[in-house]
C-alpha cells in the first residue's frame, strides 16, 4: 500500500475545513475548555480533577471527532469514491488521524494552561497525553467503522465515554465488589494514577508502570482499528 | 468486458456475456434495476473501472473550488483548478458551498468525479436521471470529450436517459444483449427523401421516442396497443409510439406470427404463455415477458385464435 504525503495533506486540509464548518462536531472543543474554567479554582485534589478533565476530553473530543469524520464519509458514499482514486486506505486514515491528533493536542494543551495545572515533569505528562490521544483516536476509528451515519457515530461514542471516563470513579466501590479491580487497568485509571503519582513525587519505576500500560492499550487498539478498517472497507 | 452468468432463485437473470468497448464511443445498457445492481456489483470487482453510483454524496461543507482542489491533489490530476472550473462551466459557483448549490448542480458536480478517475474504464449509473436540461447537455459534452481517452459505459433503467449521450445502446434481458437500432430523426428524413421512389419491403417497425427513431425487429415486440388512436409498441416493459395505424401494423406483422386479438390490440403469439378464461365470455392472454403483461382477447377472435393454434 503506497502512502503519499501530498494526498495525506489534501485529506487533512479537506477534513479540517469540514470539521471547522460542522458546528455540531467542532463545538466539542469547547467542552474541555469549559470544564477547565469550571474546576480551576477548586482547591485540594488537583491531580485527580485534572485527570478527570483529561479523560473526559479525550473521549468526548478525540474519539468523537474521529468517529464522526469516518462515519460521515461513509454516510455520503464519498469513501467508496475515494477508494477508487489513487488515495489508499492508509492515506485516508493517516490524514484524518493526524488532524484529530493536532486538534486534540492543541485543545488539551490550552485546557492544561487554563486549568493552571503545574507539574515537575512536563515531558512525562506530554508523553502520557500523546499516547492517550493515539489510543482514543483508535477507539474513535473503531466506533466510526461500526456506524453507518453521523448520528450513529455520535451515539456510539457514549459507551466509550461512560466506561473510560467513569471507570476511575467506580474504583471507589472496589471493596464491595472486588471484580471492579479490572477497572484499574483502564487507560483512564492509569492516567489518573500516573498524575497522582507524579504529584506525590513517586520513584521513576512507579511512574513507568502506568505509562507502559497505556502504551500497550494504544498499540493493541491501533492494530485492531487498522485491521477492522481494512476489513470493513473491503466488505462495502 | 466479460459479464458472468447470474441466477436468482433458480431463474436466469443475466446470461454470461461479452461486451466489447472501445474509445470514442459511449455505450449504454438499458435494463431493469435488479440487473443494473448485479452488473454494478460485478464491475466493482474490477480494478480497472471507475464506478459512478447514483447515490454518490458530496463533501457538502466545502466550496466548489475547494472540492476540485481536493480531487486534483488526491487523484494526481495535472490541470489547474481554474481551468477545470471553466471547463465544467462552474465559474460562477466557485465560492459557493456545495450544500447551497441547486440540487441539479450538486449531482452534476458529483458526476464530475469521473473526470478525475485514473482508470481506463468509466461506468456511470443513471447519470442523467436527476439533472436539469442545461446540466444534462453540459455533462453530455464532457462525456464526449472524455470518451476520446476512456471507455465509457452508462447503465440506466430508462431508455430516454441513454438516448441523451450514448452512441450505441443495448437492451439487456435474460436472453442477453440486444443492440437497439437507432438513427437520428433528421438523418432518417433525409434518407427517406433520397430513396423515396425505390420499393423496399421494410421488415422493421419504426417507432419514436424523444425525437429518435428506433427500429424494432418484429420478434422483439411483445404487443401493440392502441391508445387514443395512436399505436403504442410494447418492448420489454418500455413503450414506444408508432406512427402506423393498427390496421397497417396488422397487415405488416401477420407474417411474423402476430395476431389481432382485440379491436385495439395486436399480440405477438410467440410470446403468449397462457390463455386465461375469466368468465364464459371474457378472455385474456398472459405473455411470457412479465406478470402484469396481460392482453385482452375478444370473444369474436377466440375461435380464430384456436384455429391458428390448433386447439
Amino acid at each position: 500500500m503506497n502512502v503519499s504525503l501530498k494526498r495525506i495533506q489534501a485529506i487533512f486540509i479537506k477534513d479540517y475545513k469540514e470539521f471547522s464548518r460542522n458546528y455540531a462536531v467542532s463545538i466539542m472543543i469547547l467542552f474541555p475548555i469549559a470544564f477547565a474554567l469550571l474546576y480551576r479554582s477548586e482547591a485540594g485534589d488537583q491531580a485527580a480533577i485534572y485527570a478527570f478533565i483529561m479523560n473526559f476530553s479525550l473521549a468526548m473530543l478525540t474519539s468523537f471527532v474521529q468517529a464522526c469524520l469516518i462515519a460521515e464519509e461513509k454516510e455520503r458514499n464519498t469513501l467508496r469514491s475515494l477508494m477508487m482514486t489513487p488515495a489508499s486506505m492508509l492515506d485516508v486514515l493517516i490524514g484524518k488521524s493526524a488532524l484529530v491528533f493536532l486538534i486534540s493536542a492543541a485543545v488539551l494543551a490550552f485546557t492544561t494552561y487554563l486549568f493552571g495545572y503545574e507539574t515537575s515533569n512536563v515531558m512525562l505528562l506530554a508523553a502520557a497525553l500523546g499516547i492517550s490521544i493515539l489510543l482514543y483516536t483508535a477507539i474513535g476509528t473503531i466506533c466510526g467503522l461500526y456506524s453507518k451515519t453521523l448520528l450513529e457515530a455520535s451515539l456510539s461514542v457514549f459507551p466509550v465515554l461512560i466506561i473510560f471516563t467513569a471507570g476511575p470513579f467506580a474504583l471507589a466501590f472496589e471493596e464491595q465488589y472486588p471484580f471492579l479491580e479490572v477497572l484499574r487497568y483502564l487507560p483512564s485509571s492509569q492516567l489518573s494514577e500516573l498524575l497522582v503519582a507524579m504529584e506525590v513525587g513517586a520513584a521513576a519505576g512507579e511512574l513507568a508502570r502506568p505509562l507502559v500500560i497505556i502504551s500497550v492499550w494504544a498499540v493493541v487498539l491501533t492494530i485492531i482499528s487498522f485491521i477492522l478498517y481494512k476489513k470493513r472497507l473491503m466488505d462495502q | 468486458m466479460n459479464i458472468r452468468e447470474m441466477n436468482v432463485n433458480g431463474q436466469k437473470i443475466i446470461p454470461s456475456l461479452e461486451l466489447s468497448m472501445e474509445k470514442g464511443k459511449v455505450l449504454g445498457i438499458q435494463t431493469n434495476v435488479q440487473r443494473k445492481k448485479i452488473l454494478l456489483a460485478q464491475f466493482a470487482e474490477r480494478g480497472d473501472a471507475y464506478l459512478s453510483f447514483a447515490e454518490q454524496g458530496e463533501y457538502t461543507r466545502l466550496t466548489v473550488e475547494e472540492l476540485l482542489r481536493f480531487m486534483k491533489s488526491v487523484s494526481g490530476h495535472d490541470k489547474p483548478v481554474h481551468s477545470m472550473l471553466q471547463l465544467f462551466q462552474l465559474g460562477d459557483y466557485h465560492k459557493v458551498k456545495i450544500a447551497d448549490l441547486p440540487s441539479s448542480k450538486k449531482i452534476y458536480l458529483s458526476l464530475l468525479r469521473v473526470y478525475y478517475a485514473q482508470q481506463p474504464i468509466i461506468i456511470l449509473e443513471e447519470p442523467y436521471f436527476q439533472l436539469e436540461e442545461p446540466d444534462q447537455l453540459a455533462f453530455k459534452r464532457l462525456l464526449e470529450e472524455l470518451s476520446e481517452e476512456k471507455q465509457i459505459l452508462i447503465l440506466t433503467a430508462n431508455l430516454e436517459d441513454a438516448l441523451i449521450s450514448c452512441d450505441a445502446i443495448y437492451r439487456l434481458d435474460e436472453a442477453g444483449l440486444h443492440l437497439l437500432d437507432i438513427t437520428d430523426a433528421e438523418d432518417e428524413a433525409e434518407n427517406a427523401h433520397e430513396t423515396g421512389e425505390a420499393e423496399f419491403k421494410i421488415q422493421k417497425i419504426p417507432t419514436k421516442k424523444n425525437d429518435k427513431t428506433i427500429l424494432f425487429n418484429p420478434p422483439e415486440i411483445d404487443y401493440i396497443e392502441s391508445i387514443n388512436s395512436s399505436a403504442m409498441v410494447h418492448v420489454a416493459g418500455e413503450t414506444y409510439t408508432c406512427a402506423l395505424t393498427l390496421a397497417e401494423l396488422e397487415d405488416k406483422l401477420q407474417h411474423y406470427g402476430f395476431f389481432r386479438c382485440h379491436r385495439s390490440y395486436i399480440v405477438n403469439l410467440q410470446k403468449v404463455r397462457e390463455l386465461i378464461t375469466w368468465t364464459k365470455n371474457s378472455y385474456s392472454l398472459r405473455l411470457t415477458t412479465g406478470k402484469d403483461s396481460v392482453v385482452p382477447l375478444s370473444r369474436t377472435k377466440l375461435a380464430e385464435l384456436k384455429e391458428l393454434l390448433n386447439i
